[in-house]
């Protein structure tokens, strides 16, 4: 497995952050729900990886985003408040008899409500963190938006594993 | 000690985690406050490429837009400038016999004619735009190297489009006027009345114009353009037209929405304002003990 984490995940992370700066920046529905599908490298990530490690990869994704997006540090910002929290939520979540060694955050190993609460705990976060920190105050308005986009996201991240992360493959 | 040690390390996590956030939060806050030198923005060299190489993809879509927006660029260039060679074919003065008449200052008569400032123009494309968050920026394709500054205003031909944040050789970042921090002085053309124009979030095509006295007689369709009162932006230029007026009781001021005159979603030329007598009517301004208010 060590061998391949490298060059998969810096492809995903690759793919995820061009897919946000050149296809999803322009894609907005209603001027509310936005895509920050970028973050599905870090949902994808595997289950057991170092905390620490995970924490500086959401670093350094979060602030790739930033740098494009002109936003500095909030992205950055909630990327890790997400890397930080998916231990706890992965630990939440833990099947009856806990995580093979088999297991990844994968929608046809772990199935569709492992993977849907585990999906959209972190997505309603790492949203909340982003609005909430681009406007340091309190709106309704910004309720919606956290909304719109966490579904959004969900459900191309949930594309995304159908599409790209066959069972076959994940068995491998 | 080591216990202390042992105590790092088992909260390594969290403290990682601490110590992230709160650079982040640093990050932000710098970056929101400063204008000038940032490295790590849409400005940044590599970045730069990377949307110049995006926009060139995506301005093909536009093109249309583009060049009837420019046609039209240039035919009211034309009629400017066929005003100004009738009027000195018309003006005949200088051909007189100056023993009989004296000729008035020329010096004095084009400082008028032009006004107290001079501007030069920068043409920019557009390589990096939003207008759906709520702090929108621009990327242009120049930088320090054609003479653009960090502080400058941006104008697109129809109307204000933000002020440069930050500048590197070859690229600069805009605050759009879709900022929710951006103000604008401006004043409504028809009474010179000063007010500021500032955008809430949510519709792009709409900002509001704040500090209109209730006393003022106001119309929808009225124009809004720039005051001039400070150095960023010329006198007069186009800002927006009113789009609606409101008295609300508890308020001394009116609520004004401005239709934008610029199409944000659209922009791809814009030209960079460099105000020649800017270091001058600062410095005096500063002495003067005048804060610069906006």
């Amino acid at each position: 497995m060590n061998s391949t984490f490298g060059i998969r995940h810096i492809v995903q992370f690759i793919l995820f952050v061009a897919l946000q700066i050149l296809l999803f920046d322009n894609l907005v529905l209603f001027s509310t729900g936005f895509c920050f599908i970028y973050i599905a490298f870090l949902l994808f990530l595997p289950i057991n990886i170092n905390r620490l490690v995970l924490l500086l990869l959401g670093f350094i994704v979060g602030f790739t985003v930033d740098v494009f997006y002109d936003t500095m540090g909030i992205h950055a910002a909630a990327s890790v408040l997400l890397a930080f929290l998916r231990p706890h939520i992965l630990n939440l979540l833990t099947p009856r008899d806990g995580y093979e060694a088999s297991d990844a955050a994968n929608l046809h190993i772990m199935g569709w409500n492992w993977f849907l609460t585990y999906a959209f705990i972190l997505i309603v976060v790492h949203h909340a963190a982003v609005f909430f920190l681009e406007i340091i105050s309190f709106e309704w308005y910004t309720l919606v938006k956290i909304l719109l986009s966490t579904l959004f996201t969900g459900v191309v991240v949930v594309i995304l594993q159908l599409l790209f992360f066959s069972a076959k493959r994940a068995k491998r | 000690m080591r216990n202390l040690f042992a105590f790092i390390y088992r909260f390594r996590a969290f403290l990682v985690f601490v110590l992230l956030e709160a650079f982040c939060i640093y990050l932000i806050v710098q970056y929101n406050t400063y204008q000038g030198a940032a490295f790590f923005n849409s400005a940044n060299r590599y970045v730069g490429r990377v949307l110049e190489f995006q926009s060139g993809v995506t301005d093909y879509f536009n093109l249309a837009t583009v060049n009837s927006t420019l046609a039209s660029e240039n035919a009211l260039l034309r009629q400017e400038v066929m005003k100004y060679r009738q009027t000195s074919m018309a003006d005949s003065t200088r051909k007189m016999d100056t023993t009989l008449v004296v000729l008035p200052d020329t010096t004095i008569v084009d400082s008028l004619r032009t006004g107290p400032q001079s501007f030069t123009l920068h043409a920019g494309r557009v390589i990096n735009n939003s207008v759906r968050r709520t702090n929108n920026y621009l990327t242009l394709s120049i930088g320090t190297k054609d003479g653009v500054e960090p502080g400058m205003g941006v104008i697109a031909s129809n109307g204000v489009v933000g002020r440069v944040k930050t500048v590197s050789d070859n690229y600069s970042t805009v605050t759009s006027l879709l900022h929710s921090q951006m103000l604008i002085s401006a004043k409504i053309k028809k009474n010179n009345t000063m007010g500021t124009v500032k955008w809430l979030g949510g519709d792009y095509r709409t900002a509001i114009l704040d500090y209109i006295p209730l006393h003022v007689k106001l119309a929808k369709g009225d124009t809004v353009v720039t005051s001039g009162f400070n150095t960023v932006f010329p006198e007069g230029v186009m800002v927006g037209t009113i789009s609606s007026v409101a008295k609300e009781a508890d308020k001394s001021f009116y609520t004004i929405k401005v239709k934008l005159a610029v199409d944000f979603a659209q922009l791809s030329f814009v030209y960079v304002v460099e105000n020649m007598q800017k270091a001058e009517r600062d410095t005096l301004e500063h002495n003067a003990g005048i804060l610069p208010n906006e």
